[in-house]
């Protein structure tokens, strides 16, 4: 198996402030990772660094091989689901362009997408479950039907690496628990590799290969049942993480179903 | 209308007119939708500084604004990134700058034939033959661009870092796209003068805006909005007597509000 991403002591700093410090792993083709840890512990800085949006202040970032900005003069290596996407609520576009967008990169300069990107973009739509959503306009759909169009958008292009920043907000319990599973069975038929980042400790390490606990300093990487122990999280949050091992939410939405 | 048909420099001004509508219908589409509405503005009003310096100069006047507006579009880019400042205050330096450097040359060069009404208001009896071959070539140029990048501006225009990991040039896109934005306010002003052009670069997209639900729409749209503003407001201009700046603009206008204010009531 080859190496998806590598990163070798990796420190970024935002307005001489440490925001990532001395974070290294590697993470292997086809494999699922989960970041997790506290807000502005860097998860968002940490995937725009992989992506080439943010630069290193020292260390390296690799991705199959190749630098961040190497990658993104070709483009199309990721599919990237951004945390917030602040997007004018006025926007014309209807949800096919919005997938369609996925495929720009696939169609290349000076050519206009065609039947094969449209078909591509209703089957997104369609393991995304919401191809009836395809003429509507993107900006009337509700938050987690937008996100849930704008994961179709991410997978269109057919990416190597699926980045996904806090996907499943706005995405309902039951749809969270289906949505998980379908990037795992994206992520064994098409040997995606996939970056995701989540909040949602407990059952993120039910699906993922790896875990990636992220506070300024990487916490932890590894095996995801390795995480789920108190002295990693309490490192990781500081106290009160007796609430993160609790179960009683997963069970009450296994009861919904 | 059939009278105004008549005179030859009307006609020479239904040409530059046409042209000047359906390229500012264009850009006018992004610009509402990129909230560009105040850097339009300020390269409108800092052409009048590239006037200026052709008078001074000696050179055709058109010429040395297409000049001054490109550079003053890349200044205004480059302010924002070196000096760590919004672009809103980077815009009003540049805008300020250039109308005192206008205003400065104008006095300095002694020229008092100077039509400084002509070119803040329009005037389309000062028309040239080869400012409707430069028109032309301007409207050939930056169709050509945005038809030849569509889809990579759309992306841009939709979400700037999705459109970098698709691997578009986005700063280099976004630079030509305001040089494309200076050299069409350039050949407007000759239709609408530099104070107006601004409202025919965000009108005609704001009127698209309320009835577009695609982008290709939204421009086509904008286009068609534009160009009845410019017929109209020209016909408006010759009849009574007005500056044609002054006649398009309110058509314009009157095209934004009626079918607002109808979608209100609905
Ligand atoms: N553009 C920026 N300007 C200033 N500070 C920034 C910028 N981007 C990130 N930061 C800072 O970097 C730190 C990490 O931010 P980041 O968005 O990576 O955190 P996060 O782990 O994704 O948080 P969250 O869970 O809230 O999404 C924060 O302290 C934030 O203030
Ligand atoms: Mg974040």
């Amino acid at each position: 198996m080859s190496i998806a991403v590598e990163i070798d002591s990796l420190t970024v700093k935002i307005k001489n402030k440490d925001v990532l410090k001395n974070v290294s792993f590697t993470l292997e083709e086809g494999l699922f990772l989960g970041i997790v840890g506290p807000n502005a512990g860097g998860k968002t800085t940490l995937v725009r660094t992989i992506l080439g949006l943010a630069r290193p202040s020292s260390g390296s970032v690799r991705v199959f091989g190749k630098s961040p900005e190497g990658h993104l003069v070709r483009g199309g290596a990721f599919g990237y689901l951004p945390q917030h996407q602040n997007i004018d609520p006025g926007f014309p576009a209807s949800v096919i362009d919005i997938v369609l967008m996925g495929r720009y990169n696939a169609v290349g300069f000076f050519r206009w997408p065609g039947k094969k990107d449209t078909d591509k973009a209703l089957r997104s739509l369609a393991v995304m479950g919401v191809e009836d959503l395809k003429d509507a306009q993107y900006t009337h759909l509700s938050g987690g039907q937008q996100q849930r169009v704008s994961i179709a958008r991410a997978l269109a292009g057919d990416p190597r690496v699926l980045i996904l920043d806090e996907p499943s907000t706005g995405i309902d319990v039951v749809g969270q628990e289906d949505f998980y599973h379908l990037l795992k069975g994206l992520q064994k038929k098409m040997n995606l590799t996939i970056l995701m980042v989540s909040h949602d400790i407990g059952t993120v390490t039910t699906y993922v290969d790896e875990i990636a606990c992220l506070n300024i300093n990487l916490y932890y990487h590894g095996n995801p049942l390795g995480a789920l122990n108190e002295k990693v999280l309490t490192s990781l949050y500081g106290k009160n993480v007796d609430l993160l091992l609790h179960t009683d939410v997963c069970e009450k939405c296994e009861r919904l179903r | 209308m059939i009278e105004a048909l008549g005179s030859p420099f009307m006609q020479k001004a239904f040409v530059a007119g046409i042209l000047v509508s359906i390229l500012t219908g264009v850009i006018s589409a992004f610009i509402v939708l990129r909230k560009m509405s105040f850097i339009g503005a300020g390269i409108s009003h800092a052409a009048f500084g590239g006037v200026a310096i052709g008078f001074f100069a000696g050179a055709n006047p058109l010429l040395t604004a297409v000049l001054y507006s490109v550079a003053v579009a890349i200044g205004i880019d480059f302010t924002v990134r070196k000096g760590k400042i919004s672009e809103d205050v980077s815009i009003g330096i540049f805008y300020s700058l250039s109308m005192a450097i206008g205003i400065a040359l104008l006095s300095l060069s002694q020229t008092y034939n100077v039509d400084l009404f002509g070119y803040l208001f329009g005037n389309i009896l000062a028309i040239t033959p080869e400012e409707i071959v430069l028109t032309l070539a301007v409207s050939v140029a930056v169709s050509g661009f945005i038809v030849a990048f569509l889809k990579e501006l759309f992306l841009i225009t939709y979400n700037e870092e999705l459109a970098r990991v698709s691997g578009i040039r986005v700063d280099l896109l976004n630079i030509v796209f305001l040089a494309a934005l200076s050299v069409t306010i350039v050949v407007s002003i000759r239709i609408v003068g530099v104070i107006m052009v601004s409202a025919l670069l965000v009108i005609p997209g704001a009127t698209a805006r309320l009835f577009a639900r695609g982008l290709r729409s939204m421009i086509a749209i904008s286009c068609a909005a534009g160009l009845a503003s410019v017929i109209i407001g020209l016909v408006v201009s010759y009849e009574y007597d007005m500056a044609p700046g002054a006649g398009i603009v309110l058509t314009a206008a009157t095209l934004f509000f009626i079918p607002l204010l109808l979608k209100r009531r609905s």
